[in-house]
């Protein structure tokens, strides 16, 4: 059988010839299209929110700003304490990962070409100072300095806070800044900053008092939008101390900020929101700068504190503590070298309100007070001083070693004469004088609105002593002691001016305060003592103002009425004395009240006494507030 | 099968390869390729430019006697004013230097100034660059100040063989120190994004609060020598407008730029005397 092939007719399609190798080009494009259309809808579909806040996250930068510090006034309205302006040079450490990891790599490198196995740890620490001091090198050359990055600094920095900048040199001077912005390209991980500092114009004048602040990041966040997105905080200041920490929120600003559309290289493009932080609040204060320098400089270089008050309101004139620091070595922070200097002095103390001393013969007005409304003296009351007095089985002296002879309760104060006070004190007994104290307030902090203020005063008793030496008795030499102001005793400069300001005003208590007009009205409580009684403790310290031991406090046309102290202590194993002063002014209407307390030091053997020491410095003070 | 899917695949492969190796190169192989292209295009843009002087000086032959003659003397003129303008400033300089000595005052630094041709503008809304027909062969480094008769021009970028790149004033990368014109704390001027058919502007920040500019009272923004890079004095623009930045102790402000600085066609760059070396002429 013959079998025909089948004959291909001209009306007959050709079936196209397909090159094998398309198959794989479809195949290849294929693939691909289904992984592009499936990663497509995968990213539109499922990370949809993701890829939003990403490109938020990408394209928009948040600053928060935290608003400039409120002013502090003194009550004349000079200004204590203001703002500046402070230029920094920073590095965003997080912006250097890249290099971290490099230089890692090429120490790791070296190190292995030496032989040597590197540790991962230490080796990320090195990587990162090496890194950060190539850029402070940098400007070292620009500024012609030698400054050393801190490694323990860096890490804690890179540990803590990554995303703030890290300082590279703080506070630039003027000249400084000009040749960082014109040298330092904008693209520079370098990044000039300007910013706030403190500014004190008078120096150390109060300084602990105002107190000071130091950078932080801790401030409300405020009302800016964009809590999602990559937020910067510019650093803050927070008070530390003084009235800058007391009255910290009211002084600090409001906080503001901004939120920049940026390129993909973080370059600022558009500012898209944009609220502006709000300056704080400022504070007028009852200081009077003028009275303030003046006590400084009377004292000199004395240790010691003075404190004046109003005796009508209770505002503080003025509150030194010496030794003292310059506020403005403080701002924008506190070197290592000025905070050992300060502490070597033992300046970081507020004498005023935290230094705790025995308060001397200034007490005997406690005394005199608590015998007179215990009725254990009258104004007819004599007492004979030969110098001594015998208490148990022990001689208690007077200062005057031949004694006063027979005094009242008038020259008793006029005279400082201890024997007096012995005898009333023991008469009085212990309790009799502990509640005295405690009725002025004694045994309490003042309330003063300084952050710090100690609570550690002493007016001790029987049941304190028991407690404290393990159940040993009271005995009447305790009582004699504590009658004069000695002993156990532990008092404030700032509780000896309110003293002064209550016996001045005729009450128990006079409460102080750093606020000038404060609105807060104070209750005082009556003295209790009948006014012809009262009238002899008030003429007694005429007397002492007048020709007494507090006679160096007044002059001629500006009498004052006082009292002087002079405690022996130990300080550092050694004996030494604290003169005190404590008085009012004009000796009719007492306006202003003032504590002078003067530490002598053991090893310059100073010979400080209260008619000597303290009350020459209150004069000054009371002559430049009378104004005479 | 898999024979012919690699041999297909070569290109490819090629390709990817290739992005690989350009990829992994070590920078200073890229930068030095980058240096290497714009040194071989520096000839193109500088025979451009001659080319261009050599169309005007054909359009200039075409004129009539008349217009020549005119020409002339107008520019006898101008030569006339200048060599007088000369003979001022060389008084005035004198003068100066000689009350510089009386009070014991320190000389400003000295500058040689090049004159240079620009030869391309490159100006987009991110980046304002202009190449000028001198580079390393007069002496010309980077960094070192340009200025035009209006003020200040911008500042060297980048510094080839025969041609170098200014970054202009109003390009957003560039930053320098400046104070107000009778006072002199320093403040900071920045470029900024500026589109083209636009008047340029910039940013001056860190002002003063006591300090006051408006519209009927602006003030002139000035260059500062203690950024060290400028002179003294040197207009950067004029401030119209202050307003209070978020700190309450600064002002920021827009800085209207000179216009001219769009079709510049001459400048001069600032050269340190001291550092000058030998220019190699």
């Amino acid at each position: 059988m013959n079998v025909q092939p089948p004959i291909r007719k001209s009306h007959d399609r050709l079936e196209p010839q397909v090159n094998s190798r398309l198959y794989l080009i479809y195949l290849v494009i294929g693939v691909c299209m289904l992984m592009l259309i499936g990663g497509l809808g995968y990213r539109q579909l499922f990370q949809r929110e993701a890829h939003e806040s990403a490109a938020e996250r990408q394209n928009y930068r948040r600053i928060l700003m935290p608003g400039p510090r409120g002013i502090i006034y003194d009550r004349d309205n000079t200004v204590l304490v203001g703002n500046r302006p402070l230029f920094s040079a920073v590095v965003y450490l997080n912006e250097l990962r890249a290099e971290f990891r490099e230089e890692y790599y090429n120490i790791v490198r070296q190190k292995r070409e030496l032989g040597l196995k590197p540790d991962r740890f230490n080796t990320n620490i090195t990587a990162r100072k090496n890194v950060v001091q190539r850029y402070m090198n940098r400007l070292n050359q620009l500024l012609e300095r030698k400054e050393e990055v801190d490694s323990k600094q860096i890490e804690r920095h890179f540990s803590q806070s990554l995303l703030l900048p890290f300082p590279l040199i703080k506070d630039l001077p003027e000249k400084e800044y000009a040749r960082l912005i014109a040298q330092v390209p904008l693209d520079s991980p370098i990044q000039i900053l300007s910013g706030i500092a403190r500014w004190y114009p008078f120096g150390e004048a109060a300084a602990h008092t105002l107190g000071f602040v130091s950078d932080s990041t801790e401030f409300p966040e405020g009302t800016v939008p964009g809590d999602q997105l990559l937020t910067f905080r510019n650093a803050g200041q927070i008070g530390r101390s003084g009235l800058e920490k007391h009255f910290n929120e009211r002084l600090q600003g409001e906080t503001g900020g901004e939120i920049w559309s940026v390129d993909p290289s973080g370059f600022q493009y558009e500012r898209v929101v944009h609220e502006t932080p709000g300056k704080g609040q400022n504070l007028q204060v009852s200081l009077d700068i003028d009275i303030q320098v003046t006590a400084e400089k009377a004292m000199g270089e004395k240790i010691g504190a003075v404190v004046a008050i109003e005796i009508e309101t209770g505002e503080v004139l003025a509150l030194v503590s010496k030794p003292s620091y310059d506020l403005n070595t403080l701002s924008p922070f506190i070197s290592y070298k000025v905070d050992e200097e300060i502490r070597e002095k033992g300046a970081w103390l507020n004498r005023a309100t935290q230094g705790l001393y025995p308060p001397g013969s200034i007490f005997k007005l406690v005394t005199a007070i608590a015998a007179l409304r215990a009725g254990v003296i009258s104004a007819h009351t004599e007492i004979d001083c030969p110098g001594y007095k015998i208490v148990g089985k022990r001689a208690f002296h007077c200062h005057r070693l031949s004694g006063h002879g027979p005094e009242d309760l008038i020259g008793a104060i006029r005279d400082s004469c201890n024997v007096f006070f012995y005898t009333c004190g023991t008469e009085l007994g212990v309790w009799g004088i502990a509640n005295e104290a405690r009725r002025f307030h004694l045994d309490q902090p003042t309330g003063i609105e300084l952050p710090g203020e100690t609570t550690r005063m002493l007016v001790p008793d029987p049941e304190w002593k028991a407690s404290r030496f393990y159940g040993e008795g009271w005995f009447g030499g305790d009582t004699a002691n504590m009658s004069i102001g000695q002993g156990f005793l532990l008092l404030t400069p700032i509780q000896m001016a309110t003293f002064a300001a209550s016996i001045a005003s005729g009450t128990t208590f006079v409460k102080p305060t750093l606020l000038h007009d404060n609105p807060e009205i104070q209750k005082r409580d009556p003295l209790g003592l009948a006014p012809e009684k009262f009238a002899l403790i008030k003429e007694g310290m005429r007397l002492a103002g007048e020709r007494g031991t507090a006679r160096l406090a007044g002059k001629p046309g500006m009498p004052v009425s006082g009292k002087t102290g002079t405690a022996q202590v130990r300080k550092d194993g050694k004996p030494t004395t604290l003169a005190w002063f404590v008085g009012f002014a004009p000796v009719q209407n007492p306006r202003i009240a003032i504590a002078v307390m003067i530490e002598g030091v053991p090893e310059q053997e100073t010979n400080y006494g209260g008619g000597s020491t303290a009350a020459p410095i209150a004069k000054i003070v009371f002559e430049e507030y009378l104004g005479m | 099968m898999p024979r012919n899917l690699t041999h297909q695949a070569k290109s490819l492969l090629l390709v990817v390869l290739l992005l690989l190796l350009w990829w992994f190169t070590p920078s200073f192989v890229k930068r030095g390729t980058e240096v290497i292209f714009s040194e071989f295009q520096a000839p193109a843009w500088t025979g451009m430019s001659y080319l261009k002087d050599l169309r005007s000086y054909w359009t200039n032959w075409g004129s009539s006697k008349e217009d020549l003659i005119s020409a002339g003397m107008n520019l006898s003129r101008l030569n006339a004013a200048y060599v007088v303008r000369n003979q001022q400033v060389d008084s005035m300089e004198r003068e100066l230097r000689r009350l510089e000595g009386y009070f014991n005052l320190p000389s400003y630094p000295e500058y040689q100034y090049e004159v240079a041709r620009v030869i391309k503008r490159d100006l987009t809304a991110w980046w304002q660059v202009l190449v000028i027909r001198k580079g390393i062969n007069y002496g010309i480094e980077p960094g070192q100040a340009v200025i035009f008769s209006g003020g200040v021009v911008g500042r060297v970028q980048s510094v080839g063989a025969y041609t170098s790149t200014v970054e202009l004033i109003s390009s957003p990368h560039f930053r320098a120190a400046g104070h107000f014109e009778s006072d002199d704390r320093p403040v900071e001027f920045r470029g900024g994004i500026n589109p083209g058919l636009r008047a340029p502007t910039g940013t001056v920040s860190t002002v003063p609060v006591d300090l006051v500019a408006s519209r009927k009272d602006p003030v002139r923004l000035t260059s500062s020598k203690l950024g060290g890079i400028f002179p003294d004095g040197l207009t950067i623009g004029w401030v119209y407008n202050l307003e209070p930045s978020s700190d309450g102790l600064f002002q920021t402000g827009k800085v209207m730029l000179d216009p001219r600085l769009q079709s510049l066609r001459e400048i001069a760059v600032l050269i340190p005397i001291e550092t000058r070396g030998d220019p190699g002429r």
